[in-house]
């Protein structure tokens, strides 16, 4: 079978990733840079788990394959295989199988999975009784009894204030820009509930380069459930998610996100592991940008503002497992670079180790920090208290593993733009 | 000369696809260079699997089992011998200036392109190379002498026992004795260990100690010891410092079989490099095709994760390999294509040819010298003359540039990428 083949025949978008298997010739780029595999041997490693054990899959026997639970579905092996085997999409659906076989999926990892419904418990009003409960070390013990959710995991605060809430009274109050142009927000759960203050600084940013922001409706983009091995929650809200949002890309919208992994789904994981092969699927994947992405374009045609203040500042940068995924470069450093006066460190790292949920869960705990330890200590060396990166489960797996500060890039732009310190 | 109408809208001064040797160096010197430079790449390159060292040339003729130590000497009797191979579109010069500056950019690799090194393999037999890590280059076996080869249980592929064997089989005036270790903590009990995991396990001090006093016992009357390359990752010198000086001896590194620790050490130095000077670098991404109009590339187009995104450079650099490294592709009716640019490649469409009946052929298989045909810019050809003036080939995706019989592939990929510097440099002033 060869690459031209796979192009011709009318495959599903599954098919294809099964048949990429025999693509693989064992050669080991991807064994060579996983990063977990590299740290552990309760991992065999990409290319065992992923194309060489898919030969031996029959989706009409009980799945053995205990090792892949162990694969943190970062997607590096599928970023470096020179040879287009999708490993990692490979695994993602091998591990569905291993909880479908055996028939539960444990409380701990459904919870996880959840993201929505922690933060809707959490957030708001009873943030503080949440924050304090989860702050409480007998309680983190109790929690790692009954859960097996580590206790040291960086579990991020619930925020008093929901996005969302922020978002309609500030809306109520006549203080949102109506313009033009439009673009539609996909804020996802963190902003919404933990980190309300990285959608404020997208939509500052937005508005002041002339952009309406619109909020959809819009539920968690599924991939924690994904990740969980519980397909059929996912695929229930990227229906959900899809339906709403292609009304907005019928009508000339673009989607602009500033979760790394909620527009990747968005963009990817809907249609290549969720296999959600829909026309309306396609154009919600083709429309959807990462906010750097989408300023840097905005930047290359020059229509972006570039009335920068000098904030003279050398701050590191990690780039997140799943930023690099989306395949369009690392646009965050390239224009968080406009700003005057700041240099921008990028750490030579693969992943953090926190991998979404992977690192919170107690028998992997300590597999993400040793992943993380490499970018930890570059990031400790650089003695800056701040530090970038765009993915919200790896700023608090960062914060938890330097102690820095940890900032989406779109809040440096807010700050320079003189929009105010999110 | 052509010289370029300056453009606006252009975004990259040069794009090179392909992060392999061949791109990765030429993208590094473009952008010390003060070019604008973007890498893609579908996928990390080969040199991850490979050992590590720049092989110029190892042997000529190529089914000769000596291998060559002073390989500059059988460079004309080599291009005389392979009219068509890459080496005949430079001279001497060229060909020691692009090994030169390739020194100059990594920094800590050892030799001149005047002489080989003769480094034993993984297998036990002689690799010759020109440049090679200093951990690597010490293991030269022409100084002779005895050796301590230093293996562990977990680490399967590398045999310390079968190492030594061959070597002492040879008639080298070398004796090799080996070792094979139990791992201490933190991976003691490991039934399976990768090299990456092993040679982070080298960068604790404590780990090293313990290993220090179990290899000393042994170490004595040998004048060297040799390791699996594993010495380190991120902190390989430091590890090299401490083992020589707690030693008192010299200690080596023997390349792996892949994932290969030196090809790693490579890869993310030069991926540092490229950062360092401003270029940029993605992986994962496929370039889908590109225009040519009136003899120039004028645009490329790349997979991102949801759309194709079109990227505009002056020039273009082709370093996507061959058929092992995805440049070519074929299909099971004997065709051969460039699937970029669709530039004609010279193959025979009868598969049977392709082969040799040994899979270790000294002679080479036809099909590893299938690729594009350029001229003395390194612009494609075809029968009217350059295909287009502002794409530059490289590496592997040359034609006649088999890397296995002569071992001239990290040569072919190493001056070519320093030529296309010097190509665009004239272009462009």
């Amino acid at each position: 079978m060869n690459r031209q083949h796979l192009d011709d025949i009318n495959l599903s978008i599954w098919e294809q990733v099964q048949n990429s298997a025999d693509l693989c010739v064992k050669c080991n780029i991807c064994t060579s840079l996983c990063p977990v595999s590299n740290v552990t041997d309760k991992f065999p490693g990409p290319k065992f788990v992923g194309p060489q054990a898919q030969r031996f899959r029959n989706p009409h026997e009980i799945s053995v394959d205990e090792s892949v639970d162990y694969c943190s579905g970062c997607g590096v092996c599928t970023l470096v295989c020179p040879h287009e085997v999708k490993v990692m999409e490979m695994n993602a659906k091998a591990r569905y199988k291993l909880y479908q076989d055996k028939k539960s999926i444990p409380l701990r990892n459904r919870l996880l999975g959840r993201s929505e419904l922690l933060g809707q418990v959490g957030s708001g009003l009873l943030a503080p009784l949440a924050n304090f409960t989860l702050n409480f070390g007998p309680m983190r013990l109790l929690v790692e009894a009954i859960l097996n959710i580590h206790r040291d995991a960086p579990l991020p605060p619930f925020s008093p204030k929901r996005f969302r809430s922020w978002f309609k009274q500030s809306q109520a109050r006549g203080e949102r820009l109506q313009a033009a142009k439009k673009v539609v927000y996909f804020h996802g759960c963190s902003t919404n509930y933990y980190e309300p203050q990285v959608g404020q600084a997208a939509v500052a940013v937005l508005e002041h380069n002339g952009y309406e922001v619109r909020i959809p409706k819009q539920v968690c983009c599924g991939l924690p459930m994904l990740s969980n091995a519980e397909f059929w929650a996912a695929r229930s809200n990227a229906h959900t998610n899809i339906k709403s949002l292609v009304e907005f890309v019928k009508a000339g919208f673009i989607i602009v996100g500033t979760s790394t992994s909620c527009i990747l789904s968005l963009k990817s994981d809907y249609r290549h592991i969720l296999d959600i092969d829909s026309e309306e699927a396609r154009l919600v994947a083709e429309n959807s940008y990462d906010i750097c992405e989408f300023l840097l374009e905005l930047a290359d045609t020059e229509t972006l503002k570039t009335d920068f203040q000098s904030l003279d500042d050398t701050l590191p940068y990690h780039s997140p497992c799943q930023l690099r995924a989306h395949n369009m470069g690392l646009p965050a450093i390239e224009l968080m670079e406009l700003i005057p006066g700041v240099t921008i460190q990028h750490m030579q790292a693969d992943c953090c180790g926190i991998a979404g949920t992977y690192g919170y869960k107690k028998e992997k705990y300590q597999i993400g920090m040793d992943v993380g330890e490499s970018l930890f200590n570059q990031v400790k060396a650089t003695g800056s208290e701040v530090a970038i990166c765009d993915s919200e489960t790896c700023r608090w797996q960062m914060q938890h593993g330097t102690g820095a500060k940890m900032i989406h890039p779109v809040q440096l732009l807010a700050k320079a733009y003189g929009l105010g310190d999110f | 000369m052509i010289e370029y109408q300056k453009n606006d809208t252009m975004k990259y001064d040069t794009v090179v696809i392909g992060a392999g040797l061949a791109g990765l160096v030429t993208a590094c010197h473009l952008a010390q260079a003060n070019q604008k430079v973007l890498v893609i790449a579908n996928g990390a390159g080969a040199m991850l699997l490979a050992s590590g060292c720049i092989d110029m040339l190892g042997y000529h003729p190529t089914d000769s089992r000596e291998p060559l130590t002073a390989p500059l000497e059988k460079l004309d009797d080599f291009v005389a011998d392979h009219a068509a191979h890459p080496y005949h579109l430079f001279d001497k010069q060229q060909l020691e200036a692009g090994m030169v500056a390739f020194q100059q950019l990594v920094g800590d690799y050892a030799g001149t392109a005047a002489r080989n090194w003769l480094l034993p393999s993984t297998a036990g037999a002689i690799h010759p190379t020109c440049l090679a890590p200093s951990s690597l280059a010490q293991g030269d076996i022409q100084p002779g002498g005895s050796m301590l080869i230093v293996g562990f249980k977990a680490l399967r592929d590398f045999y310390p026992a079968l190492i030594a064997n061959n070597l002492n089989a040879q008639d080298l005036s070398l004796k090799a004795a080996a070792l094979t270790l139990d791992l201490p903590k933190p991976v003691a009990g490991k039934t399976n260990i990768t090299p990456i995991e092993l040679a982070k396990a080298f960068e604790q001090a404590s780990f090293r100690q313990t290993l220090i006093q179990t290899i000393k016992a042994q170490a004595d009357g040998h004048e060297r010891i040799g390791f699996p390359a594993v010495l380190g990752l991120h902190h390989h010198q430091e590890v090299m410092t401490d083992f020589q000086k707690q030693f008192g001896k010299p200690v080596f590194e023997i390349s792996t079989l892949p994932p290969s620790v030196p090809g790693r050490r490579l890869f993310e130095q030069l991926k540092q490099r490229l950062q360092q000077a401003g270029g940029r670098l993605i992986i994962g991404s496929k370039v889908m095709d590109g225009i040519i109009v009136d003899g120039q590339v004028t645009e490329i187009r790349m997979q991102t994760a949801n759309r194709l995104r079109p990227v505009r450079a002056q020039n273009y650099v082709l370093a996507t390999g061959g058929i092992y490294g995805g440049g070519l592709q074929t299909d099971d009716e004997g065709h051969v294509w460039e699937p970029i640019f669709n530039l004609p490649i010279e193959h025979t469409t009868n598969r049977h040819d392709w082969f040799e009946p040994k899979f270790v052929s000294s002679a080479g298989h036809p099909v590893s010298n299938y690729g594009v045909q350029v001229d003395g810019r390194l612009n494609p050809l075809n029968g009217d003359g350059p295909i287009a003036t502002n794409l530059f080939i490289v590496g592997s995706s040359l034609a006649h540039t088999d890397w296995v019989s002569g071992r001239t592939g990290d040569g072919v990929a190493v001056t070519t990428a320093y030529r296309v510097k010097e190509l665009i440099g004239i272009t462009t002033s």
